[in-house]
């Protein structure tokens, strides 16, 4: 059977790209493959891992409470070094958010039909990133029981507003519109989704939930008439969004006049650094949720190659940026500026060698490595097309690009004009709880999106489908025994030597 | 009280099919249901061009407007200070805030106007729902209905829908 | 003779003058056995936890007693006690005494709490400045940890007691051998009133014996004078009349007590110019003056003897008085560096002449000090003024100490009283003072705090405050000055004439009754001055007269003729140094000097061992490695801090540290140098063993930077430099910088604060820093804090050091919030918590403050501070009296800066208003640049030509830091400018 699977997913890999649904599916086998699921009892993976997340988000907890019952001062800030983990950490989760808005976003602007397999899990990620990024701005504060909402322009009882001219400012608008429109975006694109669960469903109280979640939805063609246009409006006004809230990310530094900081090159850069850790996350999450979620249908080998061409594509837009910071801090000829990109690279001192020793030049050429050197692999077929090999690689990026905030933000500060107050900074088990936290918080939250609500956009792909069917008919493409095989029904073992053979 | 005539189909074309028809026999309470949009109903319902997208537009100047005019006013009229030598009113450091809230209302209003204006969501009643056959109207068959009029009692129109290719033809009647 | 009368049995009016307690107070005299609480406890809780039960206790009786002024009629420096208006502070006169030497004066105080030392402008030892330690005491003064109860062998006991018991035995003592069996170990002094009642004491008791000590001790000073005059006398130096200086281990540049006027003078002739002073350092360890001499010339300890030998033979080359040592300097052997030196420096003085001086430091050898003095007798130096010292016993050294032992071990001692401040703890190791002390059947300490002294003594008194004591004690030159008390003794302190009275059976009389009494006696124009006296705070023209001595030169020459220069070659030397911040371990509670960074180290929270760079890398060390070191005796564990400018082959430690004490503070903070201390080398010598321990130990430094990496916020040239290309630096540095912002106008207001630092007058010693810290209520963080780079200093002294690593050029800046006209820190603040002023003051609104710290990030000048955590949370009562009333007193979560001590503008502008005329010149004045000795800082209204600090701003060496940022800051700093003596460069 699975051979002759093989043979026939073969005989179309002859005649066209890769495709973008494997096997022949209706939207009843659609419907049971990606909503059904939902309906199985949680797998013991699914709960062990659930219960990590649980664990780490608890240490997340104690990590804040602690910071709030005690201070700033748990962390191991310091001055200069007055922002470390805590805005290295906002910018890392912002910056992969990105990544979710733009793939549903831009591709559905452009058409690009292999979008629609993944772009429901890439804003779900998008989501629950930039919660992890919220929690930042607010904690770092040294009195967030103020700053929450003091941020705001209300009419206070002092009679003071806020101060437009600071990028902080900028950053509270931006980002509480992009959490606030990607959310509606997301949550538009999943009513149908929940109607079809709603209705999909055997037990009255989960058709009671997701009735309710789906607002009564019932497809009516009057709704789709507007129901298209809203979305594709949504999706026009995210693209921009999703540009201009990184670039004002990157004015929080740009703006200031830290050397390291004050560079005019920032906002395309922090961009594609964006784009390019978000489609990392993407793909770190993708490739084992396709596989123990049974995607690989509708996620299939050339999703993921578009995603390595987008990461190398963006890695060499980000090696470019630090090949230009560096070039500039030369030829600007400003001394302070060549002294931070030199410190950097660890081309140190003046006549007298510091008290202090310099532990963070392996950081940079870290960052370097995971940033540039890696995706260099995606030039290779191979590294395009073996899972393994890109899993890892998005992996190493995802570090990578942590790195770079890291030299950023606390290696420019650590030594800035004044040698008088250079020092090292160290963070404390605090900061350290606080990024593993996140991470466990953040995956705890993805594992019940993929269990309580489904991980592709359904109606979209069953859309999809019908497009390329009717394609087939025009470009009379060779018509398919419609035999219920499909490769759910097959061991995953078997799936992945099919795999090996077809490469 | 609302009845209405629901007629399932296995694949979108002869729903459109049979809603045309139904149009151009000029019945009126026509409306059709599929689990993605279909290609071609807007024409065979003759819907009118959407609202949406001025809806949009009005929005989104009125969010724009609002955070440019916010800004100028609480820091240049209400509370004027020195602030690092800086013009009180500088309009480049204004771009950002103010896109910003363009955005943010275009988009508020492009989910809950549609939502709740457009769609007269949320409803978790609707006639359709009396038969239990019509779930699959988000799952994987297209569905058409037709409202009766007073007294009629649609024997006629469930023949038609028949002849038109539907499955299976419902009447349901909406709650009292 | 006056008979002994039992103090007890008349008592004199004056209870209040003693009561433990307010509801002691309230039922009249206390009864017998009648403790605050916390006394019954002792046997069952440890002997410190009942400390800490006392203090606490005491300190809540204490923060109800001092709002009442003492009983006795205490004068103002300005206006009448009577009329005290709320908010309004008063300004007392009065003096604090250190190494017997006072400082006049002027405390604030707001409604009788004193919140603020300031240096009192007509005192001569002031002139209006105050060094570290004045500034600090505030802090003591109020330290919860201070010594509250007198004590018997750990048991509480009454004054009255006291009193009466000594009584009995010193009445027995006189009886058996006219009191052959007491002895005094005091503090050294110089107050009139503590020599009247040694006079009488001695009367009563012939065989009695006084004796002074210190730590930091004199007596190398007065045998020098006595080598060289044949009698003892003390030296000053008038440095307004000097051009040519040469310091021989001598450190005039450092507040030290009655070092100011030689600052103010020396900072006086440093404007760029035909008149410009020369400033020659000679020393091991790189010191405040040596960081602002002009020439500087490293050595090992053992090697300044020859040097000033071979320096007065080529001064006098042959002729005149100095003629006897040229063929005695001809055994010295001189490096080439330090011969090219020495003669360079010598013609230079000849050249002066009586422009010329020569400065031993009182660590120096007598035979240095005879040395510098026939020097200066040679070329008739009008630097030098010789007078009588004031000192009751000018050999004040462990010598003194040493016999003492040897009296007590022969057990000819039966009562010891000692108000010298801790010799236990700095006593060197070889007189063993502690088992000495045990074995003194009868010994009485007199102290701020429970100590290591303490802990060997019978009986314990807690000591007074000078802040609380009436007293009296000789200005530098000798001009009598007063302590007059701002209130009642929290903790039940007695003062020094008190316990000595007690010997004369006078122990109930007042402090006050006694200072009046005496000066009754003393001076017929007594009655009639008495106000003015207490007010001024001193009598003025009581300054002793200068004489002018013979050197006995042919003692000089045989001294130098039997002293043996020659050390074993290669062998490591150590050189230990009085604490720039805790003196002699006495401040060690004092947190503010604690966090005060060294001057030239930046080290806080604890000394270490400092070397040069080529020494550390010679013993395979670097800075925080722990080693052992050790000197003929028990080693010591002691970090490294690698300093450059260090003389190679020594080791430089300072005292004060490793103390024992119930002092909370200072427990456990940096170690121990008795150990390395002998009586006959208190300040070092050769032969120091260094072992590496392979631990390493965390410092809290607070400037780990050296260089400036080409950034020049320090503008340092040499005097040609200036007149050449360093006046283009200077220039660039104050340029205007192209802007798109049309400049605010201020010229609409009638103030435009500004404030100028010259560089060149500076010397880093870091007063500033803590009169900042007391005027602004700035929390102490830690020493944890510190080493992660918390420290709250609103004013810094930034160290840099320029040229080699081994003889580096080193300078001092102060660097606090320059108020930039275009702030980088207001612009990022998002919730406009930080704006100008109308005046163009960068001001900080805490209430206002998130504490995003962005303003921090964007400071270039890194000035702005964050309290990480709420410092003031657990701030005792008593503590609290401290703060000043005027400053608000920051939480958690508040980024924090220099205000231009905005306080005090107010304070003008209120009076100014009120009497309808434009605020004066000397009115607002800041906290830093009031207490600055060298009046390097200057503060006023930049709109107005006739202020200073608008002429300085129009000053040729006027600059400003970071000038092409385009900050336009309204600190402006001036190039410092050095005179080298074109032979050397």
């Amino acid at each position: 059977m699975a051979i002759s699977v093989a043979a026939r997913l073969a005989a179309r890999r002859a005649l066209e790209p890769l495709p973008l649904l494997e096997g022949d599916q209706d939207d009843g086998t659609l419907n049971k493959t990606l909503l059904g699921y939902v309906w199985r009892r949680p797998g013991k993976g699914w709960l062990l891992l659930v219960g990590l997340g649980l664990t780490g988000t608890a240490l997340l907890t104690v990590a804040v409470v602690i910071t709030v019952a005690k201070g700033i001062g748990m962390w191991g800030n310091n001055i200069p070094v007055a922002w470390a983990f805590g805005i290295i950490n906002f910018v890392w989760w912002i910056g992969i958010g990105h990544a979710g808005t733009l793939i549903s976003a831009i591709l559905l602007l452009f058409q690009q039909k292999w979008r629609t397999s993944i772009n429901r899990f890439a804003e779900a990620m998008t989501l629950f990133a930039v919660l992890q990024a919220a929690l930042f701005p607010v904690l770092h504060t040294g009195r967030p029981w103020f700053a929450i909402y003091w941020l705001f322009p209300y009419p206070s009882t002092n009679r003071i507003w806020p101060q437009f001219k600071s990028p902080l400012m900028w950053d509270v608008f931006a980002v509480s519109t992009y959490f606030i429109t990607s959310l509606l975006f997301w949550y538009l694109g999943l009513i149908p989704d929940l109607a079809a669960l709603r209705d999909s469903s055997s037990k009255r109280w989960m058709r009671r939930v997701y009735g309710i979640m789906s607002f009564g939805w019932r497809g009516s063609a009057r709704h789709w008439h507007h129901y298209k246009i809203a979305y594709l409006l949504l999706a026009g006004l995210a693209t921009p969004l999703v540009l201009s809230v990184h670039t004002i990310v990157s004015y929080d530094f740009a703006v200031s006049i830290v050397p390291g900081w004050h560079e005019t090159i920032f906002p395309p850069y922090f961009v594609a650094g964006a784009v390019f850790s978000g489609f990392a996350m993407v793909m770190t999450l993708m490739v084992p949720a396709r596989r123990f979620l049974r995607l690989k249908h509708v996620v299939t080998p050339r999703h993921l190659e578009a995603m390595c061409k987008i990461m190398l594509t963006t890695s060499l837009i980000v090696g470019y940026g630090y090949l230009m910071e560096h070039f500039i801090s030369w030829y600007s000829g400003n001394a302070a500026d060549f002294y931070q990109y030199a410190n950097r690279r660890g081309i140190l001192h003046g006549p007298f060698k510091s008290a202090a020793q310099d532990p963070y030049i392996p950081i940079f050429w870290l960052m370097v490595f995971c940033n540039v050197v890696v995706p260099s692999i995606f030039w290779t077929k191979w590294g395009r097309t073996n899972v393994y090999v890109m899993w890892f690689a998005s992996i190493l990026i995802n570090v990578g690009m942590w790195c770079e905030r890291f030299v950023i933000v606390v290696i420019s500060l650590h030594r800035d004009y004044l040698p008088s107050s250079w020092t090292i900074y160290k963070p404390t088990w605090v900061d350290l709880s606080l990024l593993f936290g996140t991470i466990c918080f953040f995956s705890t939250l993805f594992l019940l999106f993929l269990k309580f609500l489904p991980a592709v956009a359904v109606q979209e792909v069953k859309e999809l489908r019908h497009e390329l069917d009717t394609e087939h008919e025009r470009h009379e493409l060779p018509e398919f025994s419609q035999e219920a095989i499909h490769p759910m029904e097959l061991e995953v073992g078997e799936e992945d030597e099919q795999e090996e053979k077809l490469r | 009280m609302k009845r209405l005539v629901l007629a399932e189909f296995a694949s979108p074309e002869p729903m459109v099919e049979a809603a045309r028809k139904l149009r151009e026999s000029g019945r009126q309470g026509l409306d059709a249901y599929s689990p993605y949009p279909v290609h071609g109903i807007d024409e065979a319902l003759k819907l009118p061009r959407s609202k949406v997208p001025l809806m949009a537009l009005v929005a989104g100047l009125t969010g724009a407007a609002g955070g440019y005019v916010l800004q100028w006013w609480t820091n240049a009229v209400d509370y004027l200070i020195n602030v690092a030598n800086r013009p009180a009113h500088a309009w480049p450091t204004n771009i950002p805030v103010t896109f910003e809230s363009g955005v943010l209302l275009c988009a508020l209003s492009l989910f809950f106007g549609t939502l709740f204006y457009f769609f007269r969501l949320p409803r978790p009643y609707h006639p359709v729902f009396e038969s239990e056959e019509f779930r699959s109207a988000s799952l994987d068959k297209f569905w058409v209905s037709a409202e009766l009029k007073e007294g009629e009692d649609g024997q006629d129109l469930v023949r038609t829908l028949r002849d038109l290719g539907a499955r299976r033809v419902t009447q349901v009647a909406e709650e009292t | 003779m006056p008979s002994l009368k039992l103090p007890i049995v008349q008592a004199h009016g004056d209870e209040r003058a003693q009561w433990r307690s307010l509801e002691e107070r309230r039922r009249g005299i206390a009864a017998e056995g009648e403790f605050p609480p916390g006394a019954a406890e002792v046997g069952t809780t440890s002997r410190r936890e009942f400390v800490q039960l006392l203090g606490a206790t005491v300190a809540f009786a204490g923060t109800a007693g001092c709002f009442k002024i003492p009983g006795e009629q205490i004068l103002p420096y300005t206006r009448q006690p009577e009329e005290i208006v709320p908010g309004r502070p008063l300004h007392y006169a009065t003096s604090m005494t250190l190494g017997g030497r006072a400082t006049g004066l002027l405390v604030t105080a707001h409604e009788g709490r004193p919140t603020k030392v300031e240096g009192n402008p007509e005192h001569p030892s002031s002139l209006g400045a105050t060094g570290l330690f004045e500034q600090a005491s505030i802090l003591q003064l109020y330290d919860p940890n201070r010594a509250a109860v007198l004590q018997q062998n750990g048991r509480p006991r009454s004054w009255r007691e006291f009193l009466a018991v000594q009584h009995d035995r010193a009445l027995a003592l006189r009886r058996k051998d006219g009191g052959a069996g007491l002895r005094f170990l005091l503090e050294p002094g110089t107050s009139p009133l503590v020599a009247d009642l040694r006079a009488r004491i001695r009367t009563l008791f012939p065989n009695a014996r006084f004796r002074s000590y210190s730590a930091v001790s004199n007596d190398g000073v007065a045998r020098g004078a006595q080598l060289a005059f044949g009698t003892v006398l003390d030296t000053q130096f008038d440095l307004s009349k000097a051009r040519v200086i040469a310091c021989l281990e001598a450190d005039p540049l450092h507040p030290w007590p009655g070092s100011i006027p030689a600052m103010r003078a020396w900072a006086d002739k440093r404007e760029p110019g035909p008149e410009m002073n020369r400033l020659y350092a000679v020393e091991c360890a790189l010191s405040v003056t040596g960081m602002n001499s002009d020439h500087r010339l490293r050595i090992r300890p053992s090697q300044l003897a020859p040097i000033a030998l071979a320096l007065a033979a080529k001064v006098g080359s042959g002729q005149g008085l100095l003629a006897p040592l040229t063929p005695v300097a001809a055994k010295v052997r001189l490096d080439e560096k330090q011969q090219r030196f020495v003669d360079v420096l010598a013609a230079d003085l000849r050249a002066a002449g009586r422009a010329g001086v020569v400065i031993a430091g009182p660590r120096t050898s007598p035979l240095v000090q005879a040395l510098a003095h026939a020097i200066n007798t040679a070329l008739a130096s009008e630097a030098a003024r010789h007078r009588k010292s004031a000192l009751h016993d000018p050999d004040d050294g462990a010598a003194g100490l040493r016999e003492l032992a040897t009296e007590i071990r022969s057990g000819t001692v039966d009562t010891l009283v000692v108000t010298a401040v801790n010799p236990v703890h700095t006593a060197p190791y070889d007189l063993n003072l502690a088992t000495a002390f045990d074995a003194v059947p009868n010994s009485i300490y007199r102290g701020l705090y429970e100590d290591e002294t303490s802990k060997r003594c019978a009986w314990f008194v807690p000591a007074t405050h000078p802040l609380e004591e009436w007293g009296d004690a000789r200005a530098h030159d000798g001009t009598v000055t007063f302590v007059q008390p701002l209130l009642q003794p929290l903790l039940n302190g007695i003062t020094e004439a008190q316990i000595l009275s007690a010997f004369l059976g006078e122990g109930d009389k007042s402090p006050y009754a006694m200072l009046r009494e005496y000066w009754r006696s003393a001076r017929n124009d007594a009655d009639a001055a008495w106000e003015k006296w207490i007010s001024d705070g001193f009598i003025a023209g009581t300054a002793t007269a200068p004489e002018s001595p013979q050197v006995r030169m042919e003692a000089v020459a045989a001294a130098a003729l039997a002293a043996r220069f020659e050390v074993p070659a290669g062998a490591l030397e150590l050189n230990v140094v009085p604490d720039y911040r805790l003196y002699d371990g006495r401040f060690a509670n004092d947190v503010w000097l604690q966090e005060t960074p060294d001057p030239v180290t930046k080290l806080t929270w604890g000394n270490a061992a400092l070397m040069s760079p080529a020494t550390a890398r010679q013993l395979g060390v670097d800075t925080r490695d722990v080693i052992d070191i050790g000197l003929h005796g028990p080693p010591v564990h002691a970090p490294v801090l690698v300093i450059p400018g260090h003389a190679d082959g020594a080791v430089t430690v300072s005292l004060g540290y490793g103390r024992g004490g119930a002092e909370q503070n200072a427990g456990g903070i940096g170690f121990d140098v008795a150990p390395l201390r002998r009586v006959d080398a208190p300040w070092g010598g050769s032969g120091l063993t260094v072992t590496k321990l392979g631990r390493r130990q965390p410092l809290a430094i607070t400037q780990e930077h050296w260089s400036m990496e080409a950034r020049d916020p320090a503008l340092d040239m040499d005097l040609h430099d200036f007149e050449g290309r360093g006046r283009e630096r200077i220039e660039d540095a104050r340029a205007p910088v192209a802007t798109m912002h049309t400049p605010w106008d201020y010229s609409k207001v009638q103030y435009k604060w500004g404030m100028a630092i010259d560089l060149s007058r500076c010397t880093g010693c870091s007063a500033c820093m803590v009169a900042c810290q007391s005027e602004n209520n700035i929390p102490v963080v830690g020493k944890g804090n510190v080493e992660k780079s918390r420290e709250m200093h609103w004013l810094r002294l930034d160290r840099y050091f320029s040229g080699s690593e081994d003889d580096p050029r080193a300078i001092a800046q102060p660097m606090l919030c320059v108020h930039c006209e275009t702030a980088p820190c207001e612009y990022v603040c998002p919730v406009n918590a930080t704006v100008h002023s109308d005046e163009g003051l960068n001001e900080m609104v805490y209430n206002r403050c998130i504490g995003t710290r962005y303003c921090s990030n964007n400071c270039p000048y890194k000035v702005r501070r964050f309290n990480y955590f709420n410092y003031t949370y657990d701030v005792t009562d008593l503590e609290k009296l401290r703060m000043n009333p005027d400053v608000t007193v920051r939480s958690r979560g508040v980024m924090e800066k220099c205000t231009y001590c905005v306080q005090r503008i107010e304070r003008a502008r209120i009076d100014s208003r009120v009497q309808e005329r434009p605020i004066a010149e000397k009115e607002v004045q800041t906290a830093c640049q009031q207490a600055c000795p060298s009046r390097a800082i200057v503060f006023g209204n930049l709109h107005d030509k006739q202020h200073e600090v608008t002429k300085k701003h129009a000053d040729e060496r006027h600059y400003y830091v970071l000038n092409d940022l385009g900050t336009r800051p309204r600190t402006a700093y001036l190039a410092r400018v050095r005179n080298p003596n074109p032979k050397l460069t």
